[in-house]
């Protein structure tokens, strides 16, 4: 049997840039919730308006624990509303302690965390996208219009509806989707949200929260867009994992990557 | 239906590790200094530049929400509040050329401005209201801070459960900006007592932690560490970044 070919598939950039991003990226969800529990509702409206509430976690009394979404009631006692305290017990909180940072409720630490890896994200993805235009490793990655017809297709390839993948280069049609959506769409997004939640910001660009609808509904948008985040975040590790997690976990640490099955159809 | 469910347990079991690691690092004082060396960065780039959004009368808030530490149980603003304000006087004092003292009519009597914006709260809600009052430049325009002061402390005669007095302190260009007034008046009516009567502080670059409110003696100096706890507010002793801008 001949030995695998394995390539060189990552650069240093991309790989330091991509954990550093996936270390900001969980202390920013979790440093997020925590500051969400200060003010658990979402408006879809400039200043803060009950009428315009699109979710709310609260604790109805004490003990239970429910979620309001578009007006209709779930009990979530145990999870959200009535749930970890982060020091062993049960208390009125939002999102539990054991997805938090700190697990205790602090506002001014979940600030101070939120605020420096806020930070290093946009620096991540500024050297990325820097360095991935001035070597052209980005190119492959974009979807193009050509690409836009085989997206369907791939996805019956992947769901098994169709026996062949759609011709494509190192990245197929679907992972140009979900990468050029979450490098161009949801993480300069998420960026452009969290800054216009700031007042000093409005005062100078107040085109930003409007173009979201006002500030409340800035943060409205900012939560959605950490879903979206976290969706592309479940799909990706459920194809490195799919597709040869050693192969796929080795050549984003040492850049190497040996060719096999999987090379060029996994995420 | 394995591997989901060893996907679903691995990535809960991540995320409560995180959250362990995390606390663990926000305890340590070493760590915890260099989360806080963002502030530097936020207030480089967002600063106290442009004006605060001015809203139209029909969208002030209809219930503003309070959010405040007790309305204050000192004796002296008790003596105050029972005489309807008419003893109050404010003090404007330390870093300046000419330390002088203003009583609600001396406020009063000075140009009034009148602006409808938004207040937010680090909390993450927003509410608007109609402030009207005297521009701080204006105040500072009369003692004339000496070529040493840097910022502006507002004492105020609240405190917390524990004695802990109430203050916040701006720079000198925060507290010039034409937008940062002494409010006399909220939404019409004089400013009531559960929101900081007879003189609050409206800061609309700034999270409203940086309001203060019952404001008691106003005091320039050259830098706030020897103050309290050394970090130039109440809220920023307790953790919270000096620079509100964000």
């Amino acid at each position: 049997m001949n030995k695998p070919e394995a390539v060189y598939r990552h650069s240093a950039v991309t790989r330091l840039t991509h954990w550093l991003f996936f270390i900001a990226f969980l202390a920013l969800i979790s440093s997020g919730l925590q500051i969400f529990n200060a003010a658990p509702y979402l408006d879809a409206s400039d200043k803060s308006s009950p009428s315009h509430r699109v979710l709310s976690i609260a604790s109805p009394q004490d003990g239970t624990g429910a979620v309001w979404l578009f007006g209709r009631v779930f009990s979530t006692t145990g999870w959200l509303g009535w749930a970890d305290d982060g020091a062993g017990g049960k208390t009125a909180r939002a999102f539990p302690g054991w997805i938090t940072i700190p697990a205790y409720q602090d506002l001014a630490a979940g600030r101070r965390w939120h605020f420096f890896f806020a930070w290093i994200m946009i620096a991540c993805g500024l050297v990325y996208v820097v360095w991935g235009t001035a070597g052209r490793s980005l190119r492959e990655l974009i979807l193009r219009p050509a690409d836009v017809p085989k997206i369907w297709r791939m996805q019956l390839y992947y769901l098994r509806l169709r026996k062949d993948p759609p011709p494509h280069g190192a990245y197929n049609p679907l992972q140009k989707l979900a990468y050029t959506l979450v490098i161009f769409i949801f993480t300069p997004l998420i960026v452009l949200t969290g800054f216009a939640l700031s007042p000093g910001v409005d005062a100078w660009a107040p085109w930003l929260p409007a173009i979201f609808g006002g500030r409340q509904f800035a943060r409205l948008w900012h939560f959605a867009f950490m879903l979206a985040l976290i969706g592309f975040f479940l799909i990706h590790i459920t194809l490195v994992a799919l597709t040869g997690v050693f192969n796929n976990l080795r050549s984003m640490i040492t850049g190497r990557y040996r060719l096999g099955a999987h090379d060029g159809t996994g995420i | 239906m394995k591997r989901r469910l060893f996907l679903a347990t691995s990535i809960s079991a991540a995320l409560a590790g995180c959250s362990a690691i995390g606390t663990k690092l926000n305890d340590n004082r070493a760590f915890h200094s260099v989360l806080e060396s963002a502030e530097e960065l936020n207030e480089r780039v967002i600063g106290a530049r442009g004006m605060a959004r001015l809203y139209a009368a029909r969208d002030i808030s209809q219930n503003f929400p309070i959010d405040s530490l007790d309305t204050p149980s000192d004796n002296e603003y008790a003596s105050l509040r029972g005489s309807g304000f008419r003893s109050y006087r404010l003090p404007v004092v330390g870093a300046v050329a000419l330390p002088s003292s203003f009583s609600l009519a001396q406020l009063c009597a000075m140009p009034l401005q009148t602006q409808i914006t938004r207040h937010d709260c680090v909390e993450g809600w927003s509410a608007v209201a109609q402030w009207s009052g005297v521009r701080v430049a204006d105040v500072l325009a009369i003692v004339q801070p000496r070529s040493d002061a840097r910022f502006v402390v507002f004492h105020s005669f609240d405190s917390d459960s524990n004695g802990m007095p109430y203050y916040e302190s701006l720079s000198l260009a925060q507290a010039t900006h034409p937008q940062t007034l002494l409010v006399l008046r909220q939404n019409g009516a004089p400013v009531h007592v559960d929101r900081g009567a007879p003189v609050r502080l409206t800061v609309p670059l700034q999270l409203g932690y940086k309001s203060a409110k019952w404001i008691r003696r106003i005091e320039v100096v050259p830098s706030f560490g020897r103050l309290y706890g050394g970090k130039g507010g109440y809220w920023e002793d307790q953790g919270y970044e000096w620079f509100a801008g964000i």
